[in-house]
C-alpha cells in the first residue's frame, strides 16, 4: 500500500475536495479557528494574568515565616500570665543551632515615629535594625549605593539605608545622595544606599518610606540591649514551615521560660502558607480558563464531526462512483479523514497565530511580558486539536466507507 | 470470458423478493452483447452481479476464469478496478474534476503515478476525439462528450469487460447512435467484451447477441446468435455487423 501521507496526489485530491464548497469550508474551519483562537488566549492570558499578580510578591522569599513576641497567656514557674517578654539575639543563636533547615535567620527592630532631617527639611517615619540577611527575606531594590552589609553590622556603623520617598521629600532635587548625611532624632548618618519595593507585601512599612540601619546600631542607639522586634525565617528548599511551628515555639518558649502550650505568648505569622492560598487561587484560575477553552474546543469538534457527516452524506453518490471505479473502502476513509485533518491543521494554525498576535499586543500594552504562549503550548494545542479534530473525522469516515457502491449510484 | 451457474439473488425486506431465479448464461471473449428486459425483470440486479458491485445468494460467477464469489470489499475494489469497466446511464463523473482527471481516477486508485496516469488519460480522451475538452469540466460538456469521458475512464484500465447500464439511456438518437458505434469500434477493433444493460431494442439491435431476462429468469435460450422474428417490435433480436 502507498503512503498517502506523503502522495502529492492525494494532497490535490483532498486540495479540491476543500475548495469545492469554499463557503462551507470557510465556516468549518472557522469554528476550528475560533475554538482555538479561545482556548490559546486563555491559556496565555492565564498565565500573564499570573504573572500580573505575581508581580506583587516580587522579592519576597516565599518559603518564609516571621516570629513576634506578644504577651503570655498562661502562668508558668512561678510567671504571672499577661507577661510581656522580648525576642533576643540569644533566641536568634538557638535557632541556628537547631535548625539546620533554615537557609537564613535575621532580625527586624523596628521604631516608628523618627523625623529624618536634611538641613531645612524634614520628614518622619520608622526607622529598621536590619542585617545583610534581610535581602534573603525581602529583596529591596536599590536604586543606588548597597544594602548593609556585615561588616557594617559587626562594626555598629552609623550607615542608613534610605527610602526612595524620605529621600525625595528631604533631598529634593538632589541626584546623587550617597555618601551624603542624614540626621535622624539629630544623630548623623551616612547614606550609602537608596532603596524601594515593587512587591505589595510590607512588614510595618513599604521599604520607599522608611531608613534601614545595622541592627548593632540600632540595638545600641534605640537602647534596647540585644531585643529584636521580629525574627525573619526563610526555610532551605521545600522545608515545611508549618511543621517546624512546635519546633521554633519549643526552642524560643524555652529561652524566656514560657508555658510550653502557651499557643498566644507569640504570633507565628507563616509567609508561606499565604502564598499557598495565593497558588491555590492561580490554580482555580488555569483550571476555568482551561475548563473553558476545552468546552470551546469540544463545540468546535462536534462542529467538524457534524459537517463532514453533512459532507459524507452530500457526497455520497461520488463516493459510490469511486467504489465502483476501484477505490477500495480504506481509501475513502482516508480521504474523508484527511479532509478533516488537513482543515483543521489550517484552521488551527491561523488560529494560533492570531492568539499568538494579540496576546503580544497585550503584551506590550500591559508590560507584561509573560502574556504569551511557549512553543511547546501552541503545539500542545496544536496537537490535541489535530488529534481530536482526526477523531471527529473517524465516525463520517466509518460511515462513508460503509456505503455500498450500488447504493450510492441508484441514489440518483 | 463470463460465465454464470445458477445464480439465485433474494432481496430481503418486508416482503423477500426473489430477483434472479437461477440464471445460467455464457458470454465469450469478444462479444457485444445486450442484456434486455422490462423494468423489474432483474436485470440491473444481474448487472451488478456481472460488475461485482452486489452479492448473490447461490451459484458460481466466474469472470475470466476468476471465481467471484464472498469476496472481501478490498478485493471486490480491486478486481472492479482491474477486470470491470463502468458506463453508466447518467455518466456519473466526479463534477468538480475536469475530464482527463476523470478519466484517470481509475488508475489513482491503482496507485499509478500522475504523469503516467494523465499520459494514458490522454491517449484515451484522443481515441474518443475528446483531446481538446480534456479540461473541461464535465458540466461544460454535452451528453454525449460526458458519455465518451466516461467510455474513457471504463477502458483505461484496459478492463476484461466493459459493463454498460443504459449508456444511452440519457442521450437523444443522434448522440446515442454515436455512443453505440463507438462501443461496437471498441468490439471489432480491440476486440473488447461488451455487456449492456438496456431496453431500448436500437441499442439491442446492434449488438451480436441479445439475452432476455424476464421475471428473474432468461428467457432466450443462450445459444449462439440468431435472427428472430417475433410479433412484438419491442423484442426483436437480430445481428448486426
Amino acid at each position: 500500500m502507498k503512503i498517502t501521507l506523503f502522495d502529492r496526489d492525494n494532497w490535490n485530491e483532498i486540495g479540491a475536495t476543500l475548495a469545492r464548497n469554499k463557503t462551507r469550508t470557510f465556516l468549518t474551519g472557522f469554528g476550528i479557528f475560533w475554538g482555538v483562537f479561545m482556548l490559546a488566549c486563555l491559556m496565555g492570558g492565564a498565565r500573564g494574568a499570573e504573572d500580573m499578580l505575581r508581580r506583587n510578591f516580587n522579592g519576597f522569599a516565599t518559603n518564609s515565616a516571621f516570629l513576634f513576641a506578644g504577651r503570655t497567656t498562661l502562668p508558668y514557674k512561678g510567671h504571672q500570665k499577661n507577661r510581656n517578654w522580648n525576642l533576643d539575639n540569644k533566641d536568634v543563636e538557638r535557632l541556628r543551632q537547631m535548625c539546620p533547615e533554615l537557609s537564613t535567620i535575621t532580625t527586624q527592630s523596628v521604631n516608628s515615629n523618627n523625623s529624618f532631617r536634611n538641613g531645612r527639611y524634614t520628614f518622619s517615619g520608622s526607622v529598621w535594625g536590619v542585617e545583610d540577611k534581610f535581602t534573603d527575606v525581602m529583596l529591596p531594590t536599590i536604586e543606588s549605593g548597597r544594602f548593609i552589609n556585615e561588616a557594617d553590622n559587626s562594626l555598629g556603623r552609623k550607615v542608613a539605608v534610605v527610602g526612595k520617598k524620605v529621600i525625595n521629600e528631604i533631598f529634593p532635587g538632589v541626584t546623587d545622595v550617597v555618601g551624603r548625611e542624614i540626621l535622624i532624632n539629630g544623630i548623623s548618618y551616612k547614606i550609602i544606599g537608596v532603596a524601594y519595593q515593587t512587591s505589595k507585601i510590607t512588614m510595618n512599612d513599604r521599604i520607599d518610606n522608611v531608613v534601614m540601619i545595622p541592627r548593632t546600631t540600632f540595638q545600641r542607639v534605640y537602647n534596647v540591649a540585644d531585643k529584636v522586634d521580629a525574627i525573619m525565617l526563610v526555610g532551605a528548599g521545600k522545608t515545611d514551615m508549618t511543621a517546624l511551628e512546635d519546633r521554633f515555639r519549643h526552642i524560643i518558649y524555652q529561652n524566656h521560660t514560657i508555658a510550653p502550650d502557651d499557643k498566644g505568648a507569640m504570633w507565628y505569622m507563616n509567609i508561606s502558607e499565604e502564598f499557598a492560598k495565593v497558588d491555590n487561587m492561580f490554580a482555580g484560575v488555569t483550571f476555568l480558563a482551561a475548563f473553558i477553552g476545552l468546552s470551546t474546543l469540544i463545540a468546535g469538534i462536534i462542529g467538524i464531526g457534524n459537517i463532514m457527516w453533512v459532507i459524507v452524506k452530500e457526497r455520497t453518490q461520488e463516493i459510490g462512483i469511486r467504489r465502483a471505479i476501484g477505490a477500495r473502502p480504506v481509501d475513502v476513509t482516508m480521504q474523508i479523514l484527511s479532509e478533516g485533518t488537513v482543515l483543521t491543521a489550517v484552521a488551527g494554525m491561523s488560529g494560533i497565530v492570531l492568539a499568538v498576535v494579540v496576546l503580544a499586543v497585550t503584551a506590550m500594552m500591559t508590560d507584561t511580558p509573560s502574556f504569551q504562549m511557549s512553543m511547546w503550548q501552541a503545539l500542545e494545542i496544536f496537537i490535541g486539536f489535530l488529534v481530536l479534530g482526526t477523531l471527529a473525522g473517524i465516525i463520517p469516515a466509518l460511515k462513508a466507507m460503509r456505503i455500498k457502491p450500488i447504493e450510492a449510484l441508484n441514489d440518483k | 470470458m463470463i460465465t454464470l451457474k445458477d445464480i439465485n439473488k433474494t432481496y430481503f425486506g418486508a416482503v423477500p423478493l426473489h430477483v434472479l431465479k437461477g440464471i445460467n448464461m455464457h458470454v465469450d471473449k469478444g462479444e457485444l452483447v445486450a442484456i434486455m428486459g422490462a423494468s423489474g425483470s432483474g436485470k440491473s440486479t444481474l448487472l451488478n452481479i456481472l460488475g461485482i458491485l452486489d452479492n448473490y445468494d447461490s451459484g458460481e460467477y466466474y469472470l475470466d476464469g476468476t471465481l467471484i464469489k464472498n469476496l472481501s470489499e478490498n478485493r471486490a475494489a480491486e478486481y472492479r478496478n482491474r477486470m470491470i469497466g463502468f458506463v453508466f446511464q447518467s455518466f456519473n463523473l466526479i463534477n468538480y474534476k475536469n475530464a482527463l482527471e476523470n478519466v484517470a481516477l481509475p488508475l489513482f486508485y491503482q496507485g499509478v503515478g500522475r504523469r503516467k496516469r494523465n499520459a494514458l488519460a490522454m491517449e484515451q480522451l484522443e481515441r474518443m476525439g475528446l483531446a481538446d475538452r480534456a479540461h473541461h469540466l464535465p458540466g461544460e460538456l454535452s451528453g454525449g462528450q460526458k458519455q465518451r469521458v466516461a467510455i474513457a475512464r471504463a477502458m483505461i484500465t484496459n478492463p476484461s469487460i466493459i459493463l454498460a447500464d443504459e449508456p444511452t439511456g440519457a442521450l437523444d438518437s443522434h448522440t446515442s447512435q454515436d455512443v453505440m458505434q463507438l462501443f461496437r469500434d471498441l468490439n471489432r477493433d480491440m476486440g473488447k467484451t461488451i455487456v449492456i444493460v438496456t431496453h431500448d431494442p436500437g441499442v439491442g439491435r446492434q449488438c451480436n447477441r441479445i439475452i432476455r431476462i424476464s421475471d428473474g429468469r432468461i428467457i432466450t435460450p443462450d445459444t449462439d446468435i440468431r435472427p428472430t422474428d417475433s410479433s412484438d417490435n419491442n423484442t426483436i433480436s437480430c445481428t448486426c455487423v
